[in-house]
């Protein structure tokens, strides 16, 4: 009576059974070890199961890695300059590995609008065209011009409609 | 293969005014292919300032306007384009006269002979 905090009956009450002594949360580093011993060979719930602390660890790691690798300093960049006979090593292999390639052919052009024309003086002296024709593409050409020049836009209907907001 | 493929890159050579060297490099600057002619300045093919080219890219991917592609340096007589095809670079080396807008458009023509200069370097 009148007593706040007991411990006797502790081991009396248990039983498994939750009462007002359970933790809600279950201890992290005790069923962490538990966890590991168990599956130790899973990497994955090994992972999971790790403490806290070590998560918060890794994860501003994480974020210092990140942020150095965005950070440009031109200071602290070196040059890798490469050893004389180490470029020449290189040369040989790349010409190496180029020669025991397979045969490679050329890409073909894609089509272009002025082609060379083999025999251009086939062409050249071919007929001319006929006056006829040409008179005939003149004015077929003034019309279409004169067609174009008397295109309009017939006006219909209003462009600017109210619309009717009560 | 590789005559062919010098053949062909000395066709695209010829087609530019004022181009004087197409180099293909490891990150490093160490060619895997080049044709160039007797006004190329042999400092610009060393791999000292090949090299330099890996290096700015991927500091230059840093700055948050996506990733790094070319590099157009004007000198006062020369001009060095290098494109980003990393492991590997194509570094175009012409006068400083030559037009840079056909330099660039010789790249997608650069590029058939990538994929096999590509497992040369990867395989190292």
């Amino acid at each position: 009576m009148g007593c706040c905090f007991s411990c006797k009956d502790d081991g009396s009450n248990q039983g498994g059974e939750a009462n007002e002594r359970t933790h809600l949360l279950v201890d992290p580093v005790s069923n962490n070890t538990t966890i590991q011993r168990v599956s130790s060979e899973d990497y994955s719930s090994c992972a999971r199961s790790l403490p806290k602390k070590t998560d918060e660890q890794s994860a501003l790691n994480q974020i210092l890695q990140e942020t150095a690798t965005n950070v440009i300093d031109v200071a602290a960049l070196d040059s890798h300059v490469l050893e004389q006979h180490e470029y020449h090593e290189r040369v040989k292999h790349y010409a190496q590995k180029l020669q025991s390639g397979s045969r490679w052919t050329v890409p073909r052009r894609t089509p272009c609008l002025l082609l060379d024309v083999p025999a251009p003086e086939k062409f050249l002296s071919a007929e001319p065209l006929s006056v006829g024709n040409l008179d005939l593409i003149t004015s077929a050409v003034s019309k279409a011009n004169a067609a174009l020049q008397e295109l309009k836009v017939e006006h219909k209907e209003d462009l600017v409609v109210p619309f009717r907001i009560p | 293969m590789t005559e062919e493929m010098k053949k062909y890159l000395h066709q695209l050579l010829m087609r530019v005014d004022g181009l004087y060297c197409i180099l293909v490099t490891d990150r490093d600057g160490v060619p895997v292919i080049k044709v160039a002619n007797e006004k190329t300045p042999e400092l610009a093919m060393r791999p000292s300032f090949l090299s330099t080219f890996a290096m700015a890219a991927d500091q230059g991917g840093k700055l948050g306007l996506g990733k790094h592609k070319t590099l157009i340096c004007m000198y006062s007589t020369y001009q060095v384009v290098q494109v980003n095809r990393l492991p590997l670079v194509i570094t175009l080396i012409a006068s400083e006269t030559a037009n840079t807008g056909l330099l660039l458009a010789l790249e997608p023509l650069v590029e058939p002979l990538l994929s096999d200069l590509r497992g040369a370097v990867g395989e190292s």
